[in-house]
């Protein structure tokens, strides 16, 4: 080396002391390289952790229109007034300046300190154990920027000091929200007056809408506030922004869709915790719009009617369907919330108030009930489709009088009898129905090989069995009940196929599977899946991306009956609605000729006033001709199938009725944009 | 009067050691302006306050009493060297008592527009008063008194250094005069029991801090207890304590290890070529604590910014510093501006080693600047003033 032979050959000591530098200077280079490069990796960790927190920003949520492009969900935003923390950090350190104690001393000065111009006057702060004066500072500086908001917007805004505080503690690199919920009014009075004050500021974030308030609320479900990753998304966050989750309806079922996918940026905060800059690290996705299948006014008509029949606290469902695509036009259950009230947070009172009600329950797909005389029609084609029983529509029936009570008749069947609410006489398979007789379906159910038939039918019609999710993605159902072939092959006696005869004993039904049925009775024997999902529009800024289109008209399962029983079957329901003496000839005069089927299930269970609590119904479908719409309304403790639904569906086929006129004017194919 | 002879060729200074300084200076100015230039409130301020101004003008004042130091032979300094050195002592005295407290330490005095470390200047004090004594005859340094002399001008400023306390900068003359010691000539059998001596306090006093059987320590400070168990890696709480009171010690050793960890995870996080230059996240974050970042630890802000490259230059331009340091020692005219030049260079490098050393957790936290980059008017002028004497020695090698 260069230096090193400089440095005389026999001057050992200076020799030696060069080797002990460089002795040195080689330890000091080797911790480096063992710092710097074998562990660099791990600091560079530590940097990121004391110096970056995650926070996750929640995507745009999907919205949620209707088949005509009306919006059912919406985000709108809302303003909040935040203060900044860091921008405040100095004031905060002002009014600490200004607060905390201090002592002041005046010295005798030696003549020559005074000479030199040393000033007599010392101020000492003394030390101040904890930090309970740096918080009095800081809230106080906080709350005087809070009384000059409240003073703007002419209403008393106050900090909750633990919740200041804590925010301090935890998250002082997000802004802290002073006021939430601006009004319009108040944002351009902020606007006009606070623009560009230092530590406040305004903060827009989405806040899930439903304009429609509590119109085909089961349908659309509801969120709650949640900020918690789902599924595969990233899980660990320092902070959340503010995000909603799904729960029930199509909000909870398609929530994935809708929520598209959260993205996440990083803020740099310093060595004090306040934030120094932020950068998005990864952009959120917007999640998908859903146009369903709903008609927002024949879901209002349904509505109003349903309401308007059983009162506010009335209890019942409605389900429209095309009966040739299985589209759902309407699906109504009362009593109903508006899923407005969770999304901004329900109050206790207001809750308990829903739960009282039972509000939240989906009648139409989540409860059980007695489907009654509206399963005589499946008695009626399973009689049909079974020629070794003999069974002929034309042929007449004589119900036997009530011994009881001569007018009205009776069955036995074994050592039981079942009532008949018909005039005993002759009845066939026309007037059966038009009449609604017990006794002539369970004699005719009760032929040689027919239940066998039902129970085949049923099991094609998939009672007892939970629609597929992707069909009804709605969160709730139940699957109802139903004897299945194996069940009836023990322990099952006559009494309980009577039973079934007449829609009751060990069967269950919902209103979304009455309609499923009364559509394949309609559209000749085809078990449609009912189809929610008219769309999903891809959030995508060009808008070239193809909509998603679920198929229309998806077979679950064909009936396996032939069309002349259907054909039947069709006239003798025709003749229920247009017969003078028919149950369901109150839905004359709707613009439609309906084919229907009245029901009434006595339920195990008595009024206050002894009598028995019903589950009226009334499944129909229209027009005659050819069936497009089929109509299920169901009313918990109604008077009569004929007398409680019956009207209602009235109202929904004028309903339809202008729908059609609408769609025909291509009204249907409006965009949702 | 012109010192130099008009007819010699050869370089008057040591033109490589003066580009390691320039570059070193260079180094410095960047670095100051990066370590404290991070806020708004530093840069709005007027140029005069701004630190790496100042820190340029130290340099310039350095350069120019280094500069005048060389028109002056050695020699004639050397004859100065006792009142320099006594009134260097008297200041240290003076510290003691009129010194303004910082942090717990008396070592300042507080001129309003600068404060004076008197250490610093006394360190210098010392070599050029050791190397003054040490220039007489070999042999009269092996008899035992003039060695006990010696060993008592080492002690006296030693312990005075700290009392203040500034341990670090006491434990910097130690292998200061025992190198000028050993290259003077003086026996190795004295200078080995020295070191033994010294290695063995060493022990004690380490041992007397990680396993002390009183609860304050003997000999050290409290402060000075803790940075050795940080050093070591040690728990503050004693063995029998609470949990509460594990809890409080467990905190203030947080708050005690923190300079040293933020320094240790900014070097570390430079990696192979760092962040580059003012875009280091601790300096620039407030992690790496902005009253230290620019002087003690600036070490710490070029190792982040510029990674293993920048610091390997570093110590590559200061051994060039040290090896020409040496060159010229060999050089030297006479054992007098031998001894300076090694006392000069072991001085530099004492420095060099303990900051370095303590910025990737090599050695305990001590308040030890790194010659010429550290922010700080004592330290620079002291390493100028130090450097200056060097280049004197070699301008003055020919002298007869």
């Amino acid at each position: 080396m260069l230096i090193f032979d400089q440095i005389r050959k026999n001057d050992v000591q200076l020799q030696l002391l060069a080797l002990f530098l460089c002795a040195g200077l080689a330890i000091l280079l080797t911790g480096l390289w063992w710092v710097q490069i074998v562990n660099a990796s791990r600091h560079r960790e530590s940097v990121a952790t004391q110096a970056f927190r995650s926070v996750r920003i929640p995507a745009q949520r999907g919205q949620i229109y209707d088949r005509t492009g009306i919006v059912l969900a919406e985000n709108r935003p809302n303003y909040s007034i935040d203060l900044y923390l860091e921008e405040l950090s100095p004031a905060f350190r002002k009014e600490y300046q200004r607060i905390r104690p201090r002592q002041v001393t005046t010295n005798d000065l030696p003549f020559w300190k005074d000479w030199l111009g040393f000033d007599a006057v010392k101020t000492n702060f003394p030390r101040v154990k904890g930090d309970d004066l740096e918080r009095v500072a800081r809230l106080r500086v906080v709350s005087s920027v809070a009384e000059k908001v409240g003073h703007l917007l002419q209403a008393p805004t106050s900090i909750d000091p633990t919740n200041f505080h804590r925010h301090y503690a935890v998250a002082r690199a997000m802004p802290f929200p002073l006021v939430n919920n601006l009004s319009p009014r108040d944002v351009a009075r902020f606007e006009e007056q606070y623009a560009g004050t230092v530590g406040v500021d305004l903060e827009i974030q989405a806040r899930r809408f439903y304009p429609h308030s509590n119109v085909a609320a089961h349908v659309i479900g509801y969120v709650r506030q949640d900020n918690d990753s789902v599924n595969d998304e990233e899980s660990f966050y320092w902070y959340r922004l503010p995000d909603y989750r799904g729960k029930v309806g199509i909000e909870g079922g398609l929530d994935q869709t809708l929520r598209g996918w959260a993205g996440e940026k990083s803020v740099q905060i310093n060595s004090l915790l306040y934030r120094q800059t932020e950068t998005i690290w990864e952009a959120t996705v917007p999640g998908t719009n859903i146009v369903l299948t709903l008609d927002v006014a024949v879901q209002r008509a349904a509505e109003d009617a349903l309401r308007k029949q059983i009162g506010s606290g009335g209890r019942g469902a409605v389900v429209v369907m095309e009966v040739n695509t299985g589209d759902i036009l309407a699906l109504a259950s009362h009593p109903t919330y508006s899923p407005n009230q969770f999304a901004h947070g329900i109050s206790r009172r207001d809750y308990q108030e829903l739960q009282r009600l039972t509000a939240e329950n989906n009648r139409a797909t989540a409860e059980n009930y007695q489907a009654g005389s509206i399963f005589k029609t499946i008695i009626a084609l399973a009689a049909l489709e079974t020629p070794q029983s003999g069974f002929n529509p034309n042929a007449e029936y004589i119900v036997q009088p009530n011994p009881a009570r001569p007018d009205r008749g009776i069955i036995y069947v074994g050592n039981n009898s079942w009532k008949d609410t018909v005039t005993p006489g002759k009845y066939n398979l026309r007037r059966a129905i038009a009449r609604s007789s017990n006794a002539y379906f369970i004699h005719a159910g009760l032929l040689p090989g027919v239940f066998e038939r039902v129970v085949e039918i049923g099991r094609r019609l998939h009672l007892g069995e939970r629609f597929d999710t992707n069909s009804v993605p709605l969160r709730q159902q139940t699957a109802g009940n139903f004897p299945t072939a194996k069940r009836i092959q023990s322990k099952w006696r006559d009494g309980d196929s009577a039973n079934i005869c007449i829609g009751q004993g060990a069967m269950d039904v919902t209103p979304l599977q009455i309609a499923v049925m009364t559509s394949a009775l309609a559209n000749g024997g085809e078990v449609l899946k009912p189809r929610f999902i008219e769309r999903l529009e891809i959030n995508d800024p060009t808008g070239l991306a193809t909509p998603i289109v679920p198929p229309r008209g998806q077979v679950r399962d064909h009936l396996g009956v032939s069309k002349r029983s259907l054909d039947i079957l069709h006239e003798a329901m025709l003749s229920e609605t247009e017969s003078d003496e028919g149950t369901g000839r109150y839905v004359q005069g709707c613009g439609f000729r309906v084919c229907g089927k009245t029901g009434t299930a006595e339920r195990n269970e008595t009024r206050a006033d002894g009598q028995k609590k019903n589950t009226t119904w009334f499944a129909s479908y229209a027009p005659y001709e050819s069936p497009r719409y089929a109509v299920v309304v169901m009313v918990e403790d109604g008077e009569s199938g004929g007398k409680t639904c019956v009207p209602v569906a009235k109202e929904i086929y004028i309903a339809l009725k202008s729908f059609e006129t609408r769609t025909s004017n291509g009204a249907i194919t409006a965009t949702t944009r | 009067m012109n010192p130099l002879p008009i007819n010699d060729s050869g370089p008057r200074v040591d033109r490589l050691q003066l580009a390691a300084i320039f570059c070193l200076m260079l180094i410095g100015l960047a670095f100051v302006f990066s370590a404290t230039m991070i806020t708004e409130l530093a840069q709005a301020a007027p140029l005069v306050k701004q630190l790496w101004f100042r820190q340029g003008f130290w340099y310039c004042a350095g350069l120019s009493v280094a500069t005048l130091l060389c028109f002056v032979d050695y020699h004639t300094l050397a004859r100065w060297a006792g009142p320099a050195y006594w009134f260097n002592i008297a200041l240290l005295v003076a510290v003691i008592f009129f010194g303004t407290v910082r942090g717990g330490a008396r070592r300042w005095f507080d001129l309003s527009f600068f404060s004076l470390q008197p250490s610093e200047f006394a360190k210098l004090a010392f070599i050029l008063a050791l190397a003054n004594f040490l220039s007489r005859p070999p042999e009269e340094l092996r008899q035992p008194t003039n060695f006990w002399r010696a060993m008592g001008m080492l002690l006296l400023p030693f312990f005075l250094i700290a009392k203040q306390p500034d341990l670090g900068s006491a434990a910097v003359l130690l292998p200061t005069g025992f190198a000028m010691m050993f290259v003077a000539g003086v026996p190795r059998r004295y200078l080995l029991r020295c070191i033994g001596l010294v290695a063995a306090l060493a022990v004690l006093l380490v041992v007397d801090a990680l396993v002390s059987p009183t609860k304050t320590p003997l000999l050290l400070k409290e402060y000075q207890k803790q940075r050795l168990l940080v050093y070591f890696g040690k728990d503050f709480a004693p063995p029998n304590a609470t949990p509460l009171e594990k809890r409080r010690w467990k905190q203030l050793q947080e708050e005690k290890s923190y300079q040293s960890q933020q320094a240790l995870i900014s070097v570390g996080s430079g990696g192979l070529t760092g962040q580059g230059w003012r875009q280091g996240k601790q300096t620039s974050l407030g992690f790496l604590p902005p009253g230290a970042a620019h002087t003690d630890f600036i070490f710490s802000v070029i190792a982040e910014e510029k990674g293993f490259v920048g610091s390997a230059t570093v110590i590559a331009l200061y051994a060039v510093v040290l090896f020409t340091g040496l060159r010229i020692a060999g050089q030297a005219r006479d054992r007098l501006g031998k001894v300076l030049a090694v006392g000069v260079v072991t001085l530099l490098f004492s420095h060099v080693f303990i900051n370095i050393g303590m910025n990737i957790r090599l050695m305990p936290v001590k308040g030890i600047p790194l010659p010429l980059l550290s922010y700080g008017g004592s330290s620079v002028l002291a390493s100028m003033i130090a450097l200056g004497m060097l280049q004197n020695v070699h301008i003055y090698r020919k002298g007869y």
